[in-house]
């Protein structure tokens, strides 16, 4: 009887640890948004001006203040992306404000959203694609350390990246 | 009561100083070293409590293997680098902030106890050798982990992201971001007094654990594994199932190192792949030991005090260092050669207190034999 109530308790344990791990990887996905405010020429046959000027606000944060052909960022947590624009059309014209939500795909990292194409109400197609970070050929790199481990720094050096191993423990 | 009363004052404070050696060195090692080096008190404790926040739960793990009467467990390395497969994985699924800390603790659960329970099991065939033994298993649980770090991830365990990932194509690079958990533990909640942050969530998670290390002790296992560290035999005698309890010990003791682990990356904010764990099991041990702990008794308060004073050592001792030889770099080989030091200054005088309790219970015998004789 005993052992019986220990098994059900670490199966029930493990149930609800693979529950909050499920559940961490669903809300701690991070991506990375990037606004354009560039205009979109020739989609179904018409063109979308880009604004004067648009202020990013996310999380309460002005993340971007970017004008024609400029472009911003910021990083989010989760899929459900809010931010919240000032737009300016015209120089010296009066700023409109709009909320927008935004649903990220799960499995992308670096989201591209274009905003004179999102503000438009066109549809997911004309306004997202996805980041892809120009591949550079990158130093091979040498890894450190000796064969037990025991370097001459203890370690130190590459704590924060010093290099004169004053780093941290 | 009554004989303690009895021994005169000298002697007691002889006997005091005798048992906190350690630390009362360290307290005038800082005393002499802080005017040295000229740091601010609002910086120093500003370090002190960053430092204690990332250390305490790392050297509170140590506490269940002392418990258990297996000494030192350097072994909590192992812990540590199941953290840092967790991590590596957390991260290049891009799992950030407090759930990516969440995320790698859970993860690590697997990896660390699977770690202390080959452990566990060796020290069990080792009896009375636990501390080089689990010194040793170090190294060799080294060598698996560059193993999988450097030729299984991203060849046969996928890794996405080539920011993580070498440029051959597969095995981590030296080091691996953690910008986007960067001491998210730490400012959630955190608080500003003059200056000084306090990383509220941090201690409170520290406290939880210190709860449940006391908690843990009045528990049936608690006082099993108290009996088996007092005596092996008797505790087997009693019916207790000495090497199971010793494995729990140790296992408790890699997990909770790879919880305390996490808490440590999220706040350097980087991991260096390679090294990251190599001295992590020594400079919780010193810190341990500087707190007064022995081999085989260590508290909660040992470990508080202990991080205290070897932290504000390292922190002190580059200044103090310059300002005695110019050079700030004597100053980090010092604060190294102290760590270093202090252990094998414990392990001498653990040693050498066990020679004397024998030599002491001897005598006491062959007086006893003696007055016996003399009787007849």
């Amino acid at each position: 009887m005993k052992t019986k109530r220990r098994v059900a308790f670490s199966l029930l344990l493990a149930l609800i640890l693979v529950a909050v791990a499920a559940a961490m990887m669903v809300i701690g996905r991070g991506h990375t948004v990037y606004f354009d405010n560039k205009t979109l020429e020739d989609y179904q046959g018409q063109t979308y001006k880009a604004a004067n000027k648009i202020v990013v606000t996310v999380k309460g944060e002005e993340v971007a203040k970017l004008g024609p052909r400029e472009r911003g960022m910021s990083i989010w947590i989760g899929q459900d992306f809010k931010m919240v624009l000032e737009i300016t059309q015209e120089k010296g014209g009066e700023s409109e404000i709009r909320e927008i939500d935004l649903k990220l795909p799960y499995n992308v990292d670096g989201i591209v959203v274009n905003l004179p194409a999102l503000l438009a109400g066109l549809p997911e197609e004309a306004w997202f694609s996805e980041f892809v970070p120009a591949e550079t050929e990158a130093p091979e790199e040498e890894v450190t350390g000796d064969e037990f481990g025991l370097d001459g720094g203890m370690g130190l050096e590459d704590e924060l990246g010093l290099e004169d191993g004053l780093g941290d423990i | 009561m009554k004989e303690k009363k009895n021994i005169p004052a000298g002697k007691r404070i002889l006997e005091l100083v005798r048992n906190n050696a350690v630390p009362i060195m360290f307290i005038i090692i800082c005393a002499v070293f802080i005017p040295m080096a000229g740091f601010s008190p609002s910086y120093l404790l500003n370090e002190i409590i960053t430092r204690m926040g990332r250390n305490l739960f790392l050297v509170l793990c140590l506490l269940f293997p002392i418990m258990a009467g297996m000494g030192l467990n350097f072994a909590m390395t192992l812990g540590a680098m199941g953290a840092e497969i967790a991590v590596i994985l957390v991260a290049d699924w891009q799992i950030w902030g407090i759930p990516g800390v969440v995320l790698s603790m859970i993860l690590s659960i697997p990896f660390s106890a699977f770690l202390g329970f080959i452990c566990g099991t060796l020290q069990n065939m080792a009896k009375g050798r636990e501390m080089i033994t689990s010194y040793i298993i170090n190294f060799f649980i080294n060598g698996w982990y560059q193993l999988i770090v450097l030729y299984v991830m991203g060849a046969v365990i996928p890794i996405i992201h080539a920011s993580i990932m070498l440029p051959r194509g597969y095995g981590i690079r030296n080091t691996v971001s953690l910008l986007n958990m960067r001491q998210c533990l730490d400012d959630l909640l955190a608080i500003r007094v003059s200056g000084v942050k306090i990383p509220v969530l941090t201690f409170l998670l520290v406290g939880v654990f210190c709860l449940f290390i006391i908690w843990f002790r009045r528990t049936k296992l608690g006082q099993d594994m108290r009996a088996v560290g007092q005596d092996l035999e008797v505790a087997k005698a009693a019916g207790i199932n000495v090497d199971r309890t010793r494995i729990i010990s140790v296992v408790m003791s890699t997990v909770c190192a790879g919880f305390g682990m996490v808490i440590y990356l999220q706040n350097i904010g980087n991991l260096p792949t390679y090294t990251g764990h190599a001295q992590i099991g020594m400079f919780c041990i010193a810190a341990l030991l500087v707190g007064g702990a022995s081999v085989e008794k260590a508290s909660i308060g040992n470990a508080f005090l202990g991080v205290i004073l070897f932290h504000l050592m390292f922190i002190v001792a580059p200044g103090a260092g310059a300002f005695i030889t110019g050079d700030s770099m004597v100053g980090e080989y010092f604060r190294v050669f102290l760590s270093y030091g202090v252990i094998t200054l414990a392990l001498i005088m653990y040693e050498a207190k066990k020679r004397m309790v024998k030599s002491k219970a001897g005598q006491m015998l062959a007086n006893a034999q003696k007055e016996e004789e003399a009787a007849r």
